[in-house]
């Protein structure tokens, strides 16, 4: 089974991305059963499904789908516990979009 | 560069000279080589590569692999585990950092299954992992032949390695930082040289000391091996140590030469 390429990206590059499949890594700013809101460069909804164990104020990384309103849809959720760096991180998100061809091909 | 013949000559002769038909380390000298195959060993680079630069990257006929037009050989990378596969020789990940996937053949080392199993236990599916190994094609599938994978304990090493990626990739499409576009964007610290003409703008950075000895020396007749630091220091007024510094800096920028000494400089023309 291949794994589909998922490109890095924050609240600002949802719009962009909708109907696709994108990694976001962000911190846990509320939970609300079913659904939950991570601060990544912005506040995002997101929709989690039944594997998803995510503690407020960690760094969590989701892999999901944007949907038509830009909310994410979680396949799966890393935690990254709270020693994340968000300013390399979102060095690295700037990187990915700004010189994509080592990152993801363009549709 | 004609390595590989030098040192088959070095191995012709030691060979002949000494009895000890195996000691010592011989780079790329197997049983089973045939002295045409021998790789050049002094071209392997360490890279940290992204998946995806792997996966487009073409190979030449002599099984190189070659990313931004440039040979690779070791690459390291950071990756999530999606997938493994234990198999009696080898230990198949199969790995994705986002911009690809890949599988990396780790092979099980009968001497050292002790120090295996220690990172062996934690890289389980889902976390993630760095990856040391080589690129190689089997059957038209690239897959990853590695020599260590460990786990990842702190998460800030997969921006680590992204950005380091990006640098690297960065490095070999544009060439190192501090080119001509770098450092106009840093107020010229160094300055460029394009024609006879220093007006004060292309001094920017020197000491007005240095501006001065360089202008002294611009002006002041002169035969073909220059002025001695002591005339220049003479002749502007300066003191002999803050001229010697001047000419220091200057010497570094490249705007003078050394002749017969090295105190004696003159003015290295650009035309």
């Amino acid at each position: 089974m291949d794994h589909p390429q998922t490109p890095r990206i924050l609240a600002p590059h949802l719009q962009s991305f909708q109907h696709k499949l994108v990694r976001m890594l962000g911190k846990v700013v509320q939970l609300r059963g079913e659904t939950a809101v991570i601060d990544a460069g912005g506040n995002v909804d997101i929709i989690l499904n039944r594997d998803c164990h995510l503690t407020p104020n960690h760094a969590v990384e989701i892999i999901g789908k944007v949907d038509g309103n830009l909310r994410v849809k979680v396949l799966t959720a890393t935690d990254f516990g709270t020693n994340i760096d968000f300013d390399a991180a979102n060095a690295v998100v700037e990187a990915t979009h700004r010189y994509r061809e080592i990152f993801y091909d363009a549709d | 560069m004609s390595y590989s013949n030098n040192y088959e000559t070095s191995y012709t002769s030691y060979g002949a000279g000494g009895g000890a038909s195996s000691g010592g380390f011989i780079p790329g000298e197997g049983s089973q080589n045939s002295p045409s195959g021998r790789k050049d060993y002094t071209q392997d680079t360490l890279r940290a590569v992204t998946i995806k630069q792997m996966l487009d990257s073409p190979q030449s006929a002599d099984e190189i692999f070659k990313i931004d037009n440039t040979p690779i050989s070791q690459v390291t990378f950071v990756a999530q585990i999606r997938n493994i596969s234990s198999q009696t020789t080898n230990i198949t990940y199969k790995v994705d950092d986002g911009t690809g996937s890949m599988e990396v053949k780790l092979w099980v080392d009968s001497d050292n299954e002790n120090a295996q199993d220690a990172n062996k236990a934690k890289l389980v599916e889902n976390t993630y992992c760095r990856v040391w190994g080589k690129l190689k094609s089997f059957q038209n599938k690239k897959h990853v032949g590695a020599t260590v994978i460990r786990p990842v304990e702190d998460m800030n090493e997969i921006s680590y390695h992204l950005l380091e990626a990006t640098v690297v990739h960065l490095y070999f499409t544009r060439g190192p930082p501090g080119g001509q576009a770098d450092t106009a964007a840093h107020g010229g610290q160094v300055p460029q040289i394009t024609g006879g003409e220093y007006s004060g703008g292309q001094m920017v950075g020197y000491s007005k000391v240095a501006q001065k000895v360089f202008e002294y020396m611009r002006q002041a007749p002169q035969s073909n091996e220059g002025l001695h630091q002591h005339d220049i220091a003479a002749n502007i007024g300066c003191e002999i140590t803050d001229v010697a510094k001047a000419g220091d800096d200057l010497l570094a920028g490249g705007l003078i030469y050394t002749t017969v000494d090295d105190q004696t400089w003159a003015v290295l023309e650009a035309d």
